[in-house]
């Protein structure tokens, strides 16, 4: 190999793996000053000095781990605006870099970060809707439903005693905002046929479940019978259990009609026999 | 596994649908890996029914083979998942590129940053890559960086870094021409000398983007940023690396603010013009 033209500086032999380490230090450590990068003697600062070179990588990483938030909270960034979500997503990434290549796993701390981002305070419905947002994206990622032949039922001797399998792309959100509504609206395409009045003091809770049909990832507002009969589904009870848990949070709950529904939409894929008496 | 030839074009989420419906006239498609690693996800299931219909290049950004950890846990987890879904998606080429993203089993950075060109960073590199061909059981492509930075320790040009790679591991090259220039502006070289300094034989797949101009401390730099049409620079140095390196399967890149297919399209349009007068002006 020929020797590169470039003038080099005679100095200490850094290697390549603490030159790399010192690299990311920097990038990480959030604002560059001058006299404070680790790689300050290690490079080429005559055109441009070390804290404008290193904050080009900076600003490159941000900017790809941004996009990548983007993604997966398209509406925040349209409710806040697209600079204002790139300003507080400079702050949430100092505090929460990615670990890995797969950026499919990283922003779940994204809504609780709003709810304290001091900016966005006084959006208290901002962090259940990022939170909608979040159970969209790994419901968008999540295994396909194996669906069982549900003649099988029939043969079940104690139905009480099933435990009933939900699909892996299930996700229960509870808000008192009715973060549906605003998710629908700020979809392509969005009709106007809610009426959305958002004060500080929500009185209603709303309950909103997810779940993968297809290519398609539904958001589908239910009853608090049905929050609790899933969620009690997902938490392993049984089905005489989740029939008294849903029928206490629900008054005139119907057993019936949410299992069948369920069922069709896809969202019980199965059973099992209960391990516990 | 289908060989690809003529102008393909990155296949971003936007276009999903377009491609599924209208199948418009694309010889091939290029992927980036992340994207796909649930192979269960919506996203999958878009490619593997646009699949059906075009050949498809595995593009990595995060193999990190620039890495000096030696047990990277988190290198090599994500070489698994990279593995994973290839074994998957069966596409006709792989590439990713001469950078590194992760220091240790700690920390990480996602975005492709660059090396001193040294003996000991030749050394780290060609180790990688062939541990990646190893596991992969086949050849990949390194693609040469756009930078904007050069380490005082590097003693070794980046032309001749990656010819000697190249010969080194069995690796091909991916000639991002845009890149060449992005670097060549920031860097002071000559950009034709890169070309011709590069062993034809090894250059597999071209990429063409488009690039930003920052002003930093007043002074223009050039930055790699996929989100324009390929400036007429780029154009220039293209004709020329056609000429040198044959009709190289070429991709329009395109990652930020993507466009309309339209805007996709008539790139791809622009750059098969030039490979026609290129090749014609040869049988001439």
């Amino acid at each position: 190999m020929s020797k590169s033209t470039q003038p080099t500086h005679p100095k200490k032999v850094t290697t390549l793996a603490e030159l790399q380490r010192n690299f990311i230090s920097d990038c990480l450590s959030g604002k560059l000053r001058q006299n404070n990068i680790l790689l300050a003697k290690e490079i080429d600062s005559s055109f441009i000095s070390a804290q404008g070179l290193m904050g080009i990588y900076q600003n490159s990483a941000i900017a790809n781990i941004t996009n990548s938030l983007i993604l997966t909270y398209p509406v925040i960034e349209k409710l806040v605006g697209s600079a204002f979500f790139s300003a507080m997503c400079r702050e949430f990434i100092y505090v929460t870099w990615p670990k890995t290549g797969n950026m499919d796993d990283y922003g779940v701390e994204f809504p609780n970060f709003i709810a304290e981002f001091e900016h966005a305070k006084h959006l208290i419905y901002l962090k259940d809707v990022a939170r909608l947002e979040w159970a969209f994206h790994k419901s968008s990622l999540a295994n396909d439903a194996i669906i069982i032949d549900w003649s099988a039922l029939a043969k079940v001797r104690d139905i009480l005693k099933l435990t009933f399998i939900l699909t892996p792309s299930l996700s229960l959100v509870h808000s008192t905002f009715p973060v549906d509504k605003i998710w629908h609206l700020n979809q392509e395409n969005a009709s106007s046929d809610f009426d959305l009045k958002l004060t500080d003091e929500q009185v209603d809770d709303h309950f909103i479940l997810l779940f993968r049909k297809q290519l398609k990832t539904v958001v589908l507002p239910i009853t608090v019978g049905e929050f609790a009969f899933l969620e009690a589904f997902d938490n392993q009870e049984t089905f005489e259990q989740a029939i008294e848990i849903a029928s206490a949070k629900q008054v005139g709950f119907s057993v019936d009609d949410s299992l069948k529904k369920f069922i069709e939409l896809g969202v019980i894929i199965g059973f099992s026999e209960s391990i516990s008496s | 596994m289908e060989k690809i030839k003529g102008v393909g074009l990155g296949l971003r989420h936007k276009h999903f649908q377009e491609f599924i419906e209208n199948k418009p006239e694309v010889p091939w498609l290029e992927v980036h890996t992340e994207n796909f690693f649930s192979q269960h996800s919506t996203s999958s299931k878009y490619l593997a029914k646009i699949r059906q219909d075009y050949p498809i290049s595995a593009h990595c950004v995060g193999l990190s083979v620039g890495s000096a950890a030696i047990a990277c846990p988190v290198r090599e987890q994500h070489l698994q998942q990279i593995k994973k879904t290839i074994d998957w998606l069966q596409p006709s080429m792989v590439s990713d590129h001469l950078s590194w993203s992760a220091s240790d089993g700690v920390h990480y950075l996602p975005d492709l940053l660059p090396i001193p060109y040294t003996e000991e960073a030749f050394e780290v590199v060609t180790k990688n890559i062939n541990h990646v061909q190893d596991v992969l059981q086949r050849q990949i492509l390194i693609e040469n960086p756009s930078s904007y930075l050069r380490f005082n320790d590097s003693t070794i040009l980046e032309w001749d870094f990656l010819s000697v790679l190249s010969k080194t591991t069995g690796c091909g090259l991916l000639l991002d021409v845009n890149n060449i220039y992005v670097s060549a502006f920031n860097h002071g070289f000559d950009a034709l000398t890169y070309l011709e300094s590069l062993p034809v034989e090894a250059v597999k797949e071209i990429h063409l983007a488009g690039y930003s101009i920052d002003i930093i401390e007043g002074k223009e730099v050039y930055i790699d940023t996929h989100g324009q049409k390929v400036y007429d620079g780029v154009w220039q140095l293209y004709e020329k690396a056609i000429e040198r390196f044959g009709a190289v399967p070429t991709l329009i890149e395109w990652d930020t603010d993507v466009p309309e297919l339209s805007v996709l399209l008539a790139e791809k349009k622009k750059a098969e013009v030039i490979i026609a007068k290129v090749l014609s002006e040869q049988v001439a």
